[in-house]
């Protein structure tokens, strides 16, 4: 085997501090390299052209490259091997730059380390094969879960690249949380004003078309991977048609059944055949067929009577179906909740009646919410006097650590909106800190301060403060300011923004990786936060991290434009050839590799009973080569034979 | 007289095996910051730390090398998300086997460091080596189980 030295000088990066005609002697003894070559700068147009030359004239098999770090050049002169009919990976590169010419201070031992390494890569590369780049046909279509902000911008922008987008919704209604706003901060735009029209784009605009809205929808297997993903979506009834039914809303005030409406926070009733609320899209109602009076064995029709349409659009006998769908990327918007206020039982959540979620006083606000707008306590008294509760949870090493970053503005918001609505009203900020960077939101804050009737008081710890009844309203103590207890007729709660409490379970199925704090991880928190760890799976929106609807949005476009980058109709998946391999006689199916592998790369040919690697879904790490109690798995470029020719190289 | 040395005394030659991401970045930061250290060891670059298989430690010691380092990215930064932990806890159970043959601990060392930790690198690199250099160089090559 004829394997050729090159050694570059690197201008004078290398040659003042490594002196290679030393190297060329120490070479002369334990080393096999058919020759030794010096060159001033490899990496230059010249550089190249004199490799190509090179490799024309002495058709070496294997090329050393004693220069740079492999981590800024190694794809260049792979290319240059390319270019020239030579296999790019029968070559090995040797570090004498980075890691012995800068950082040796004397020539001569610079130079016998230098002659080490290059033995190392000499007998490595002996054991290089050529290697070829795969490839495999991909799906250019996108596949969203949840229809927040973030997804629904993601599939629209999507969509109108012409690729056929699935979103997938759990709820019977699109819009995510922001629906159920009546005003948003920064500036209190309507907020239904300002989402419809995103609403019937997707619904009925021009690339309607592309997008596949699957309400009451829930992923519950995803296998394949990145450019072929296969998803099985469970879709619940709807017992409504969706393409007939004009959304009149005849069939729910005949509804003799009554349940706790859950988009009101279980503050009014629904019936059991609803339409969540007014404005909600798609615009069909459905039968919460849990509380129906059929599911009791009563033959009710009241509904379906009292259809204009007549018979045919409510579908009593609709049933649940797994649909399978298939797609080149996945992206996860699923967005965030709130963290559970009711785990500090002094903040009174749930015994007093009049302590609120900041979901729930966004729906007391609402035109569409439970009091129709109208600002009031239980007993349907007008408050005198609202305490908002910022921080609850939030900034809290018991609760959780991190800043939610929007809950300030949604109180300042809430502090305008009550201001408006009902003038004179006593609000109390109680707060750890006060958050609201960005070049709009200081606007609310400002009206806040302005507002007469509003007053700011810090307190130090939540634990601190204790939430009790008083003879006509509630008592809040600060102990900050202990013998001066707040008095209020509705206290606010505005909890930690929390990761969605079925996110976990969302996040086995997809194979992902979640945080500390439960949120889906991104790839890099600066570089990369629109991509999870696993190829082709993207994340937008809160279910990344606290945001507001802006950056909700703005992730959703940024996951948008990266999905598709890759996948596009008619390219092929080039699968990188330095991906882990079985050898069948030896494994013994012990599954050992299966456990430790990152990425869900190995499965199991139950016939053969042998572990094999998907070439696409291994990324090369070369876990599992070291785990095999067999020695079965080898790792192409990085096998055992060459790292061990390397170890003895170095050392010879 | 091995070629590694100039004063004569002993010259611990140490093998390192450096992950791709983050440990042999930070080498290279070394390097980019052109600080001065040691030459004893030598690298040998793998694409992830979980890729060292113990028969590489072992081959090491029978192909002449008085000590082993190996690094990894950081806990929760290694770029394939947790081959650092596998190969933390095949260390672990490494250095008992070698302390069967007589191998101290010291001369089998696992750290991280990051791709921007060049300091880290040297600090960790010059440690080893001093330890080495009071063990003295290795003696029991011989007995290892062959490779
Ligand atoms: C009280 C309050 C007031 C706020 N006010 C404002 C404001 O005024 N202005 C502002 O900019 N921001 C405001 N925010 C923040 C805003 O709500 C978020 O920025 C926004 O909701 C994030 O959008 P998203 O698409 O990421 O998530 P979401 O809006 O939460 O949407 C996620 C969607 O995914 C669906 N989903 C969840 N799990 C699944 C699953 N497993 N399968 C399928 N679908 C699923 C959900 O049903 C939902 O439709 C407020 C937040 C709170 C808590
Ligand atoms: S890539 Fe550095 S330890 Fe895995």
């Amino acid at each position: 085997m004829k394997i050729g030295v090159y050694f570059c000088n690197c201008g004078s990066n290398i040659s003042g501090k490594v002196d290679s005609q030393q190297v060329r002697q120490l070479l002369e003894t334990r080393c096999d390299a058919a020759y030794f070559k010096t060159c001033e700068l490899m990496c230059s147009d010249d550089g190249k052209a004199y490799l190509h030359g090179e490799i024309a004239a002495e058709k070496p098999d294997r090329i050393v490259i004693a220069a740079c770090s492999p981590r800024e050049h190694e794809g260049t002169f792979m290319r240059v091997l390319s270019g020239a009919g030579m296999n790019p990976y029968l070559m090995q590169m040797v570090n004498i730059r980075e890691q012995v010419a800068w950082v040796t201070s004397d020539v001569g031992r610079a130079s016998v380390k230098a002659a080490a390494l290059i033995r190392g890569a000499v007998k490595r590369v002996g054991f290089h094969r050529p290697l070829e780049m795969k490839s495999i046909e991909m799906s250019p279509d996108v596949m969203v879960i949840g229809a927040g902000p973030a997804g629904l911008k993601a599939a629209l922008t999507i969509a109108e690249t012409g690729r056929k987008v699935t979103l997938v919704e759990k709820r019977a209604v699109i819009g995510g949380q922001p629906v159920l706003y009546e005003e948003v901060f920064p500036n209190l735009q309507c907020a239904p004003c300002m989402l419809e029209p995103m609403l019937d784009e997707i619904l009925h605009g021009e690339y309607a078309k592309n997008i596949e809205i699957l309400t009451l929808s829930e992923v519950v297997e995803l296998y394949g991977f990145y450019g072929n993903f296969i998803a099985k979506i469970r879709k619940a009834p709807r017992y409504a048609d969706m393409n007939q039914c004009i959304g009149c809303g005849e069939c729910i005030g005949v509804c003799p059944v009554d349940v706790k409406n859950e988009f009101n926070n279980g503050l009014d009733n629904r019936k059991a055949i609803s339409l969540s609320f007014a404005g909600a899209l798609p615009n069909v109602p459905f039968i919460d067929m849990a509380e129906c009076l059929r599911t009791r064995g009563e033959d009710c029709r009241l509904c379906e009577e009292a259809c204009p349409l007549g018979e045919g659009i409510i579908l009593f006998d609709d049933t649940e179906v797994i649909l399978e769908r298939h797609m080149g990327a996945v992206i996860v918007a699923v967005g965030a909740s709130l963290y559970d206020a009711g785990l500090i039982p002094e903040l009174g959540l749930g015994r007093l009646p009049d302590v609120y979620t900041s979901f729930e006083f966004e729906r007391l606000l609402s035109s569409t919410g439970p009091t129709g707008g109208q600002l009031m306590t239980r007993s349907g008294r007008a408050p005198g006097s609202i305490a908002i509760i910022h921080c609850v949870g939030s900034l809290d090493a018991n609760h959780k650590e991190y800043c939610s970053g929007i809950c300030c503005q949604y109180a300042f918001k809430f502090n305008l909106m009550v201001e408006h609505k009902l003038p004179g009203t006593q609000i109390h900020h109680l707060h750890k800190e006060l958050v609201y960077p960005g070049k709009e939101e200081y606007f609310l804050y400002r009206r806040a301060k302005e507002n007469p009737n509003a007053v700011f008081t810090a307190y130090q710890d939540i634990g601190t403060l204790h939430i009790t009844a008083a003879e006509d309203g509630i008592l809040i103590t600060n102990a900050l300011s202990a013998d001066d207890p707040i008095k209020a007729d509705m206290v606010v709660l505005c909890p930690a923004v929390a990761p969605s409490k079925d996110s976990g379970k969302l996040n086995e199925i997809l194979g992902t990786t979640i945080d500390s704090l439960g949120f889906f991880e991104e790839l890099h928190g600066r570089l990369d936060s629109a991509r999870s760890k696993v190829r082709g799976i993207y994340i937008a929106g809160a279910c990344q991290s606290p945001m507001a609807i802006q950056q909700a949005i703005t992730h959703g476009m940024a996951a948008a434009g990266y999905a598709p980058s890759g996948i596009v109709g008619g390219k092929r998946l080039e699968i990188e050839p330095i991906t882990a391999s079985v050898d069948m006689d030896r494994c013994s199916g012990c599954r050992v590799c299966m456990l430790v592998c990152p990425y869900r790369a190995i499965g199991f040919d139950e016939q053969n009973r042998k572990a094999t690697v998907n070439e696409v879904l291994c990324e090369g790490c070369g876990t599992c080569i070291a785990a095999c109690p067999a020695g079965a798995i080898n790792g192409n470029h990085f096998t055992n034979d060459a790292i061990l020719a390397e170890i003895e190289g170095v050392l010879a | 007289m091995s070629e590694g040395s100039t004063t004569g005394g002993f010259e611990p030659k140490i093998v390192g095996f450096l992950c791709n991401w983050c440990s042999y970045a930070g080498a290279d930061k070394a390097g980019g910051a052109q600080k001065s250290y040691p030459p004893n060891v030598n690298v040998v670059r793998v694409m992830c730390s979980g890729r060292v298989d113990p028969q590489f430690i072992l081959k090491a010691y029978k192909a002449g090398a008085d000590g082993v380092m190996i690094m990894a990215c950081h806990p929760g930064d290694c770029h394939y998300k947790e081959g650092n932990y596998k190969a933390l806890a095949r260390h672990r159970i490494l250095l008992r086997v070698l302390a069967e043959h007589g191998i101290e601990s010291d001369r089998c060392r696992f750290d991280y460091v990051s791709a921007a930790e060049g300091d880290r690198f040297i600090k960790i690199l010059t440690e080893m080596i001093d330890a080495i250099r009071a063990l003295g160089p290795i003696g029991i090559r011989m007995i290892l189980p062959k490779i």
